[in-house]
């Protein structure tokens, strides 16, 4: 070989490796630009909401005066309690039969009924929120939520939460329609927690003489109980930050009332209705502090489930090195 | 100990039909809303889809006909936007979290990357228009461009991890020990051999995209008429259902149903493609028996 | 066939042989099958009440698949079906109407990886009792101090009842097992390789264990050590393969006559070392 074909060799070489030098810096760079990115979410929300914060400070969260009109007074409980109030009903439809269905899919289904049925379930992850809301507002509502509330009113109207009269649009419509979309969620995570659990805890229970459901209620469901706990907290996240589908079905009435069956409103829902008519400053800033809080409750909430669920896989890994 | 006794054994039989029949129901439970979706707006939705419906301009309250083709652009517009600016980043942060699975940093990308996917739509939303909306002083395509971005960004990054850890670390080292760098081996090895993982990843993440409404509504805002200017507003089909939906106008429910179930079927195919990419690629590694 | 490790060594049971037991458990022409597969072919073996039998043979030969048929494990594994019978005190265990949860807490199994569950050692132990309704606090307490007696762990334990069943070692663990299997009051014990993956110290503890135990359950033990099925058993299975890939008994008799005195030239072959 000769010389100069070598120094061109060499030559090639270094530029190579300095390609190389740039080409992980830009991998870092992307991989910073995740972790930039949720900052940069806060500080943005953060700073564009100042006016409201200066104005109102922790009031904001507890007073349930909201009045753009005349007095320029913003209080956010009336949507907190709101998107808490959905949220509730969602998980306690949600958490029995997404679970159930989870169980069904992991444990007792064959192969041929779990495989398309878990395709399904995925499948209703990928429906829209607004198609939601739409068959929420059109379908849903008449035929399921309203003659359901009637009944609830007629049997259980006694009680604060289930006082008429009862309209169309109602929280326990935005409730339910959210169980729906946050149905995949449970399921799937659920599913996968349940499989993962090694296959000598079933049989340990079952060679003792116990039934099917004694082992999975006594021994699978405690053994994955942080992995359910994230998947049910990660669809809590989901059902908090539920916009369009909610908005189309809550009413977005300030009505502050204790029953199910009344119109209500939710943080995302207010955000979405009177962000493009916020106009002047203090009333965007207001908007803007509400979007920050749900924020703030979406990432605590996001970051417990993936710890939890993280906690279940790290046991079994452990457990498997034992 | 008292094994013996019908009566308990009887109650645990019991119990044991019971529990797992309730379980068979809520699976149930669980899939039908999917079916009573789909069908009803294909039941709705399909009377009114003509061809002139994917050309013509919406027409105003009353008038029949009409279309939805400025949703159509928009759409496309915002969403490849989007995609454009969201794959190189998500595709290189998954490089990373790919190659660097132990390293704190990357265990912090794919943390970071979980919770990302978990932030409401509508607070993107906001985050988007204060960064475009407000300095620009009107709504545009190019907000909405960027928020689409946001929300594609964790899908593509936590696919291209997935799809280029499946890829046999044979091939690499193969490649390196070569010695080539490591910027051509991704170029030419990696990447192709990861390839319609990729694609996978950018088809879930499109249809992710292309269904979201909230944050539209203050950054591509909406357009009666075709707009292929990124700088001013566009309609999207998702905004376009919202507006419908919510009006008092019964014809306009009508082109409600009509919009979802383009929007549906466009999802649904873009999914279930999706996932066959994935698993014929899995029956070709042998993965898959 | 004593090993030379210089520890204490089990005694041979010499009245094994000599005093006739009743049968325990009677296997008629069992063949196990996996959907179209015949995994296991006509194996009728009777076991002997209050007696230690083993069941060796080269890996692969279907001896855990014939253990599991016995106490209808395999019931579990999709497409698998048994034909022939097997006969427990007089009762058929592959019947119409036959039980299949009371057969499962009758016939106890303790399998090759110890596999306790996450929970107190205590509540291991009762996990049993309690699915069959025992709920007072004292009888559990004596059920699981008589179990863990009879498993030779609870002077262990007796101060940590309410760890983790998992802080414990693998050889106490599998004793852990042990105990919680015979909480429920098994008649018979099945047990897969139960010392395949322990250190020679907790075998033996456990071959220990066997002597004791068998005085009041019928066991039946699956082993690839010959040595151990020596020492242990009073009854020796030898399995193979046949042409058709499918396993079978061509020899059962007393364990010393089987590893001195084998009547197939294959039991030879296999128990003197010459393959396998």
């Amino acid at each position: 070989m000769s010389s100069t074909s070598l120094s061109v060799l060499a030559d090639l070489r270094r530029a190579w490796q300095h390609g190389d030098r740039l080409y992980r810096s830009l991998l870092a760079a992307a991989g910073l630009s995740t972790i930039a990115l949720i900052l940069g979410i806060g500080v943005q929300l953060w700073q564009n909401s100042a006016l409201a914060r200066h104005a109102f400070g922790w009031r904001f969260l507890v007073t349930s005066y909201w009045d753009p009109a005349l007095t320029d007074t913003f209080g956010a409980l009336p949507f907190i309690l709101g998107t808490l109030v959905t949220s509730c009903i969602a998980l306690l439809a949600a958490i029995p039969l997404g679970v159930g269905a989870a169980i069904f899919l992991a444990e007792l289904a064959p192969d041929w009924i779990s495989q398309p049925l878990g395709f399904l379930v995925e499948l209703l992850a990928a429906v829209p929120s607004v198609v939601y809301g739409l068959w929420g507002l059109f379908v849903f509502i008449p035929v399921f939520v309203r003659p359901t509330s009637e009944v609830l009113n007629r049997s259980l109207g006694f009680l604060p939460f289930f006082q008429g009269p009862v309209f169309g649009p109602s929280r326990l419509a935005a409730g339910l329609l959210l169980a729906i979309m946050v149905f995949p969620t449970i399921t799937a995570i659920s599913r996968d927690v349940l499989r993962a659990i090694p296959n000598s805890q079933r049989e340990a229970a079952l060679a003792i003489g116990a039934t099917r459901w004694e082992m999975i209620y006594q021994v699978l469901i405690p053994y994955g109980t942080s992995g359910l706990l994230g998947a049910i907290i990660l669809g809590l996240g989901r059902a908090l930050g539920e916009t369009i589908a909610v908005t189309m079905v809550i009413g977005n009435n300030l009505d502050l009332s204790a029953s199910l069956l009344h119109p209500g409103y939710t943080m995302a829902s207010i955000i979405a209705n009177e962000f493009t008519e916020a106009t002047f400053d203090l009333y965007l800033h207001a908007l803007i502090e509400i979007g920050l809080i749900l924020f703030v409750m979406t990432l605590v909430i996001n970051l417990v489930a993936r710890l939890l669920i993280w906690r279940v896989s790290r046991r079994t890994t452990l457990q498997v090195r034992a | 100990m008292n094994h013996r006794s019908i009566r308990r054994q009887i109650w645990r039989k019991s119990i044991n039909s019971v529990m797992l029949a309730l379980c068979g129901a809520a699976a149930l439970a669980v899939v039908a809303p999917l079916l009573l979706i789909l069908g009803y707006v294909v039941r709705e939705g399909l009377p009114a889809i003509t061809p002139q419906f994917f050309t013509a301009l919406p027409t105003p309250v009353g008038v029949p006909g009409g279309g939805v083709v400025n949703a159509l652009a928009g759409s496309l517009m915002t969403v490849g936007l989007g995609l454009v600016m969201a794959a190189p980043v998500g595709i290189l942060a998954g490089i990373y979290a790919a190659m660097h699975p132990d390293n704190p940093f990357g265990v912090l990308i794919r943390f970071g990357t979980d919770v990302i996917s978990g932030v409401p739509s509508i607070v993107m939303g906001i985050f988007a228009y204060t960064l475009v909306v407000l300095p620009q002083r009107h709504f545009s395509a190019l907000s909405g461009g960027v928020v689409l971005a946001f929300i594609m960004l964790p899908t593509l990054t936590r696919t291209t991890e997935e799809m280029i850890r499946l890829v046999p670390s044979s091939l690499r080292d193969g490649s390196l020990a070569l010695g080539a760098p490591e910027w051509k081996t991704t170029i030419d090895v990696l990447l192709p051999a990861a390839l319609n993982g990729l694609v996978t990843g950018i088809m879930l993440a499109v249809a992710r995209a292309a269904g979201e409404a909230a944050p539209m509504m203050f950054t591509a805002f909406g357009n009666p008429f075709i707009n292929l200017d990124f700088t001013q507003p566009v309609e999207t089909l998702p905004h376009m259902i919202f507006t419908y939906a919510i009006s008092p106008y019964g014809d306009w429910h009508g082109k409600a149903w009509a919009t979802a179930l383009v929007l549906i079927t466009l999802i649904l195919l873009l999914n279930v493609a999706a996932r066959l990419l994935v698993w014929w690629r899995g029956r070709r590694l042998g993965l898959v028996r | 066939m004593q090993p030379s490790m210089g520890l204490r060594t089990p005694p041979v049971r010499s009245d094994a042989e000599s005093v006739p037991s009743a049968t325990k458990m009677q296997i008629e022409n069992l063949s196990i099958f996996y959907r179209d597969f015949r995994a296991v072919s006509n194996v009728s073996l009777s076991i002997g009440a209050q007696r230690i039998t083993a069941i060796i043979g080269p890996s692969g030969c279907g001896k855990s698949t014939l253990l599991r048929a016995l106490n209808r494990m395999n019931d579990l594994v999709p497409g698998s079906h048994a034909e022939g019978q097997i006969i427990l005190d007089g009762q058929p265990l592959y019947a119409r109407n036959v039980d299949v949860v009371d057969v499962r807490r009758r016939i106890g199994m303790v399998f090759q990886r110890p596999n306790p569950f996450p929970k107190s050692i205590y509540d291991n132990v009762a996990y049993g009792p309690r699915l069959y309704g025992v709920r007072s606090k004292s009888n559990l307490d004596e059920l699981v101090e008589k179990s863990l007696r009879q498993a030779a762990l609870w002077d262990e334990v007796r101060d940590k009842l309410h760890q983790s069943g998992l802080s414990l070692s693998g050889g106490q663990q599998q004793r852990l097992c042990i105990a919680r299997a015979l909480a429920v009051e098994p008649e018979v014990i099945l047990m897969d390789e139960p010392a395949s993956a322990l250190d020679p110290i907790s075998t033996l503890r456990i071959e220990e264990l066997m002597h004791d135990l068998v005085k009041d359950y019928t066991i039946i033990i699956v082993t690839h050590n010959m040595q151990q099925a020596a020492r242990v058993s009073d009854f020796t299975a030898m399995m193979m393969i046949d042409e058709h890939r499918a396993g079978r008994v061509i020899e059962y008799n007393a364990t010393r006559i089987i590893f001195t005195n084998p009547t197939d030239r294959r039991t030879e072959d296999y128990v003197t070392g010459r393959f396998g």
